[in-house]
C-alpha cells in the first residue's frame, strides 16, 4: 500500500503552501482545490487528491484556514475553506523563507556545477 | 464525542463525499459510464478510509478515541472468549501477585522512611572492622573516636551519638520489667529533626550528671505500659533502680529502621570514655550532619585522616581500623542486613512473572494464529500495520490491567499472610509492611511491563503476516506457519529454562539453609526454660555480690517442683558467647600477634547436666571449684581438636587473656561435646567454659530442665527472682525452642517463602507447556490424520509428538542448567558461611523438569494417538 504522504512530502509543508497560496485567490471546496492545484502544477507534481485532506485539517487546526459550509458549483453541501489572517500572514512568511531556500537550494546547485 | 469535534468530522466527510461526487460526475462528463467513472474516481482519491483517519489524527484527538475504540473492542473480543480471557488474566494476576506482596517488603525495608524531612545531609559515620564481613564497614564507633571526630566542627556542623544496647528494668506499679533503651546524645532528635509528640525532647546540658535523669519515651512504650496517659510528662519513673522524670513522647511515626528503644535517655561521656582504655569499646552508632559547603567526599577523606592518625596514636586498639561514612538511608538499610535475601526473592518473583508472561504471550500467539483471516481483512480494507501492533498490544495491556488489578487483591491478602509470619524480631515487628503507594506504582509498572512482554511479540508477528496468504489461507489456517510454531517452541525453551534456574536456585538455597537449620546443635532443646537477666552495678557491687545472687537464686530454683537442674550462665546454648584469646602453658606462652581465640562461656556446675551437653573425659565443675580454689576449665572437642592435637587435654594449663580475665593458669579438667552456637554458618567453634564461682559475671542465663512443660514453670521463676530482687527484672523469658527459632531469623520463612515460589514456577511452566504442545498438536491434526491413512501406527504417532515436545524441552533445560551453573558461587559470595555447592540439587531438578514436561507433552500426544484417522481428514 503506497502511502500518500510519501509523495506529498517533496520537502514538508510544500502542499500546505500551495494550499494556502490558492486561497489567497479566493475561498474554495476541496475538489475546486485539488483541481487548481492539479492543473498548474499537472506535470510536475503528482499529488494523490485524497492527500490534501489531512493537510486541510492540520491548516484548519492551527488556524490558517476555516471553514464554512456551503454549496458545490453542482448544488450540493460542501464546505469552502477560506484563508483567515493569520493564515495571510503565515504564507507571507513561509512565501519568502521558501524563496531563500529555492534561491539558496539554486545557487548550491550553480556552484556544483561550475 | 463533544459537539465541537462532531462537527469536524462531519465537514471533513462532506467534503470528500463532495469532493468524490463532483470527480464522479465530470468523469461521466468526459463519457465514461457511472461504474467506471465511480472506480476511476476513487482510485484517483486514494484510500479514504485511510484519508479520513489521517486527517481526524490532524486534531489530535484520533489517538485517545481510537485508543478508547481499542480498548473497547479488546473487552468486548476478552469477553467473547472468557476462557482465554480468565486463564490469562489469571496467569497474570498471580505473577503480579506474588511481586507485588514481595515488593511491599522491599518498600518497607529497602526504601525506609525517614523520621525528618530534610536528612539528605546526614551521614552515619562508623569505624572499620579489619576483620571482613558483611558490616564490617558499619562498626559502632568507640567514645574516644566520637569525640575526636566530632571537634571537626568544619566538617561535620553536628555528630549524635547513638548507645543502641541498653536494657533496664522499668518498674511501674511496683511491678519491674526488663526493656532496652538507647542513650542518645542530647543533640540526637535534633539532628535527625524530630519533634515529640508530648513534652520535650533533651536539652543541650542535659547529659549532665545530675541533670541527666530525664527520658523521652517511645509512643509504643507510652501506649502500652502507661495506658497512652496525657499527663505523663513531669511523672517521675523508675529506670534501673533510679528515678527519672518523663519530659516527652515521640509520635509513632518516629523510626528508624533496626532501632527499636522502648525509650531514651542522655548519653553523659564520663571522664572513662575519654581515656585510652575506652577506646577498645566500640559501642556508638553516629549520625553527623555534614558542614555547609562540605562534600561527601572532603568529609570521608577528613574521617580517613583521622582514623589512620589514631592507629599511629593508639596501636594496641586501633590498628587496621578505619572510618567510614554513609549516607542515612543505605545505612540503615545495610545495618539492617535483610537486603540480600530480598534481592533473591525480587528475583524469584520476577522469574515467575516471566514465566506467566511467557504463558500469556504463548496464549496470544495461538489466538493471533486463529485470528489471522481477520487481521488480514482489516489490514486489506485499509489498516495500518501499526494500528494492528497497537490495537493487539491493547488487548494485552488489557488482559494485564485486568490481571494487575486481581493480581494487587491477591497482594492485599499476600500482605496480610507475611505480615502474620513476619514477626521473626522485634526490629522486624517494627516496620509496618503494607500495599502502600510504592507498592501500587509497582505493581502498576509491572502489569504494563508485562503487557509488553507479552503482547509484543504476537502483535508484531501478526502484523506482519501475509496479508494474501491470510486471506487464501482456510480456517485452519496457521497450521503451516513455521515461524510461528518456531516462536512457539522458543516460549517453551525460554520457559523450561527459567523454571529450571528458579527451581535449582530455591534448591540450592533451600537446600544450604536446610543444611544450616538441621545442623545438629549437640544438645536437645526440648524441656528447657530460658531467661537472662542482669545485676545491674546500683546494687551489685563486685563479684562477691554476684556469687551470692548467684546462689541464692539456684537454691530458690532447685527448690522448684518439677525442675530437674537449674544453672545458670554467661551465654546460652546455641547463643552467641564472646571470645578470648588465650596462651597454652609450655607451648605458646607468648602474647602473639594473633594469638587463638576461643570462646568463652562461664558456667555453674549443673550446666551440663541440665543442657544434657555431654561430659567425654574428666570432670565438670563441682562446689568445690570456688573462688579461692586452682582455677579450672573444661573445653569442647573442637577445642581439643583445633589447639591440642591429639594429647590428652586434661592436665594442660591455660590463660585466658579477655578483658576481666584472671592473669593466672587455669587447668583443664574435663572435655565436652561440641555444641553448636548460633552463627549464620555450618560450623563447630572452640569453646573453653569458666566456673562461675571463679568467674562471676552480672549478666546471667537460667537454665531449667523441666519435667512437665517449659511454659509451665514461667510465673514461678519470675517469682523466685522477685523475691531476692522485687527491682531485679527477668528478660527474655523463653523456651530453648523458641530461642533457637529467633535466633534463626526468619530463614525458615524464607524457606517457606522459596518453596511456594518453586511450586508455583513448576506449576505455570507446566501449564505453559501443556497448553503450547496441545496447541500445536492440535494444528496438525489434520497432517496426523494424513499419516495414520497411511500407516502410522498409533504408538509411531504417539512417538513423533512426544519427541517433539521433548526436544524442545531438552534444549530448554540445557540452556536452563548452563544458565544455572554459576549460581553456587554467586550464593556462595553473598551468603557467607554456607556451602550452597551440590550436584544433587542439579541432578533432582533436572529430573523434575523433564517429568514435568514429558506429563504436560503426554497427554497432547496420548490424544493424538487416539485420534479417528477419518475424522482427521474432514477437519477442515
Amino acid at each position: 500500500m503506497s502511502n500518500s504522504a510519501d509523495r506529498r512530502d517533496l520537502f514538508s509543508g510544500a502542499l500546505e503552501l500551495m494550499i494556502l497560496h490558492t486561497l489567497r485567490l479566493k475561498p474554495m471546496h476541496g475538489y475546486a482545490l485539488a483541481k487548481h492545484i492539479k492543473q498548474v502544477s499537472e506535470d510536475l507534481l503528482h499529488i494523490e487528491e485524497g492527500s490534501l485532506y489531512p493537510a486541510l485539517q492540520r491548516l484548519l487546526k492551527e488556524g490558517l484556514l476555516e471553514a464554512e459550509s456551503g454549496v458545490s458549483a453542482k448544488g450540493r453541501p460542501t464546505r469552502i475553506y477560506r484563508l483567515t489572517g493569520a493564515g495571510r500572514r503565515h504564507l507571507k512568511r513561509e512565501a519568502s523563507s521558501f524563496d531563500r531556500m529555492l534561491t539558496g537550494i539554486t545557487r548550491v546547485l550553480a556552484a556544483a556545477e561550475a | 464525542m463533544s459537539l465541537f469535534r462532531r462537527r469536524r468530522y462531519t465537514d471533513l466527510e462532506v467534503s470528500i463525499s463532495e469532493h468524490i461526487a463532483e470527480a464522479v460526475e465530470e468523469l461521466m462528463a468526459e463519457g465514461l459510464s457511472r461504474k467506471e467513472a465511480e472506480l476511476a474516481a476513487r482510485r484517483s482519491f486514494g484510500n479514504r478510509t485511510l484519508i479520513e483517519e489521517s486527517s481526524r489524527e490532524a486534531w489530535g484527538w484520533t489517538r485517545l478515541e481510537s485508543w478508547w475504540a481499542d480498548v473497547g473492542y479488546a473487552s468486548r473480543q476478552l469477553a467473547k472468549n472468557p476462557g482465554f480471557a480468565t486463564t490469562a488474566v489469571a496467569t497474570l494476576a498471580l505473577g503480579i501477585a506474588v511481586n507485588a506482596t514481595m515488593f511491599s517488603l522491599v518498600s518497607a525495608f529497602l526504601m525506609p522512611r525517614l523520621p525528618g524531612k530534610d536528612l539528605a545531609r546526614v551521614y552515619a559515620l562508623s569505624s572499620v572492622n579489619p576483620i571482613a564481613g558483611d558490616f564490617a564497614e558499619l562498626n559502632p564507633v568507640s567514645a574516644p573516636n566520637y569525640l575526636a571526630w566530632r571537634s571537626h566542627t568544619d566538617t561535620f556542623s553536628d555528630v549524635a551519638a547513638v548507645n543502641d544496647y541498653q536494657s533496664a528494668g522499668l518498674t511501674v506499679n511496683g511491678q519491674a520489667e526488663s526493656i532496652r533503651y538507647s542513650a542518645v546524645t542530647p543533640n540526637y532528635f535534633g539532628l535527625l529533626q524530630a519533634r515529640p509528640a508530648l513534652g520535650r525532647t533533651f536539652a543541650k546540658d542535659e547529659d549532665v550528671p545530675g541533670r541527666n535523669h530525664v527520658l523521652v519515651l517511645s509512643y509504643a512504650l507510652w501506649a502500652g505500659r502507661f495506658a497512652s496517659d496525657a499527663g505523663i510528662v513531669g511523672r517521675t519513673v523508675r529506670l534501673g533502680r533510679e528515678d527519672y522524670t518523663v519530659i516527652g513522647v515521640m509520635p509513632e511515626d518516629f523510626r528508624l529502621l533496626g532501632f527499636v528503644p522502648q525509650l531514651w535517655t542522655p548519653l553523659t561521656v564520663t571522664a572513662a570514655d575519654r581515656s585510652a582504655a575506652a577506646r577498645p569499646d566500640r559501642d556508638l552508632y553516629l549520625f553527623a550532619r555534614l558542614a555547609p559547603g562540605v562534600t561527601p567526599a572532603q568529609a570521608r577523606s577528613q574521617l580517613s585522616a583521622l582514623a589512620r592518625r589514631a592507629e599511629i596514636e593508639y596501636p594496641s586498639s586501633e590498628r587496621r581500623w578505619g572510618a567510614s561514612m554513609q549516607a542515612l538511608p543505605e545505612f540503615l538499610i545495610r545495618n539492617f542486613g535483610i537486603r540480600k535475601s530480598l534481592v533473591v526473592l525480587m528475583m524469584t518473583v520476577s522469574f515467575i512473572l516471566l514465566i506467566a508472561c511467557a504463558n500469556v504471550a504463548g496464549l496470544l500467539l495461538t489466538r493471533a494464529a486463529r485470528r489471522q483471516k481477520e487481521l488480514a481483512i482489516r489490514l486489506s480494507i485499509g489498516a495500518s500495520r501499526m494500528r494492528i501492533v497497537r490495537q493487539l498490544l491493547t488487548e494485552g495491556l488489557v488482559i494485564s490491567l485486568f490481571g494487575g488489578g486481581a493480581g494487587l487483591l491477591l497482594a492485599y491478602a499476600g500482605i496480610a499472610l507475611l505480615r502474620a509470619n513476619l514477626s521473626f524480631n522485634e526490629a522486624v515487628n517494627a516496620v509496618p509492611i503494607a500495599l502502600d503507594r510504592k507498592v501500587l506504582a509497582y505493581a502498576m509498572t509491572i502489569s504494563v511491563v508485562s503487557a509488553l512482554l507479552s503482547a509484543l511479540t504476537p502483535a508484531v508477528k501478526s502484523a506482519r503476516s501475509d496479508v494474501n496468504a491470510g486471506l487464501k489461507s482456510e480456517t485452519r489456517g496457521a497450521s503451516a506457519d513455521a515461524s510461528q510454531s518456531r516462536l512457539r517452541a522458543l516460549l517453551v525453551v525460554s520457559e523450561i529454562a527459567l523454571a529450571l534456574v528458579l527451581l535449582t536456585g530455591s534448591g540450592l538455597l533451600i537446600r544450604g539453609i536446610f543444611q544450616l537449620e538441621h545442623q545438629d546443635l549437640g544438645f536437645p532443646t526440648d524441656h528447657l526454660l530460658t531467661a537472662t537477666l542482669k545485676l545491674d552495678a546500683a546494687q551489685y557491687q563486685g563479684p562477691a555480690e554476684e556469687r551470692l545472687f548467684a546462689k541464692k537464686l539456684l537454691t530458690r530454683l532447685q527448690q522448684l517442683p518439677s525442675v530437674s537442674n537449674a544453672a545458670l550462665s554467661s551465654d546460652l546454648p546455641g547463643g552467641d558467647p564472646s571470645s578470648s584469646s588465650f596462651l597454652i602453658k609450655g607451648e605458646r606462652e607468648n602474647l602473639t600477634d594473633a594469638p587463638p581465640t576461643a570462646l568463652d562461656v562461664v558456667v555453674t556446675s549443673e550446666y551440663f547436666e541440665a543442657t544434657r551437653i555431654p561430659v567425654l573425659r574428666g570432670r565438670v565443675f563441682t562446689s568445690a571449684d570456688e573462688a579461692n580454689a586452682p582455677r579450672a576449665v573444661l573445653v569442647n572437642q573442637e577445642f581439643a581438636r583445633r589447639f591440642l592435637g591429639g594429647r590428652n587435654p586434661l592436665g594442660i594449663q591455660l590463660k585466658l587473656s579477655g578483658k576481666h580475665a584472671a592473669n593466672t593458669w587455669s587447668e583443664i579438667v574435663g572435655v565436652v561435646g561440641d555444641s553448636k552456637t548460633d552463627s549464620e554458618d555450618v560450623r563447630i567453634d572452640p569453646e573453653i567454659y569458666e566456673a562461675f564461682a571463679q568467674h562471676p559475671t552480672g549478666s546471667l542465663c537460667l537454665l531449667l530442665r523441666t519435667v512437665g512443660s517449659p511454659e509451665a514453670l514461667i510465673s514461678s521463676v519470675r517469682r523466685a527472682v522477685a523475691e531476692i530482687d522485687p527491682e531485679l527484672p527477668l528478660a527474655s523469658v523463653a523456651t530453648m525452642r523458641q530461642f533457637v527459632e529467633h535466633n534463626r531469623r526468619g530463614n525458615p520463612l524464607f524457606v517457606r517463602i522459596l518453596g511456594m515460589f518453586a511450586l508455583l514456577a513448576l506449576i505455570m511452566a507446566a501449564i505453559g507447556i501443556y497448553g503450547m504442545v496441545a496447541y500445536s498438536t492440535s494444528q496438525r491434526t489434520h497432517e496426523i490424520g494424513i499419516r495414520m491413512a497411511l500407516g502410522a501406527s498409533r504408538s509411531g504417532i504417539f512417538r513423533t509428538v512426544l519427541s517433539g515436545g521433548l526436544k524442545t524441552a531438552a534444549i530448554g533445560s540445557a540452556a536452563g542448567a548452563a544458565l544455572a551453573l554459576p549460581l553456587p558461587r554467586v550464593f556462595d559470595a553473598m551468603f557467607s558461611g554456607i556451602q550452597f555447592g551440590a550436584p544433587i540439587v542439579y541432578l533432582v531438578v533436572l529430573a523434575v523438569i523433564v517429568c514435568v514436561a514429558s506429563a504436560a507433552t503426554c497427554i497432547p500426544a496420548l490424544r493424538a494417538s487416539k485420534l479417528d484417522p477419518a475424522q482427521c481428514l474432514r477437519v477442515q
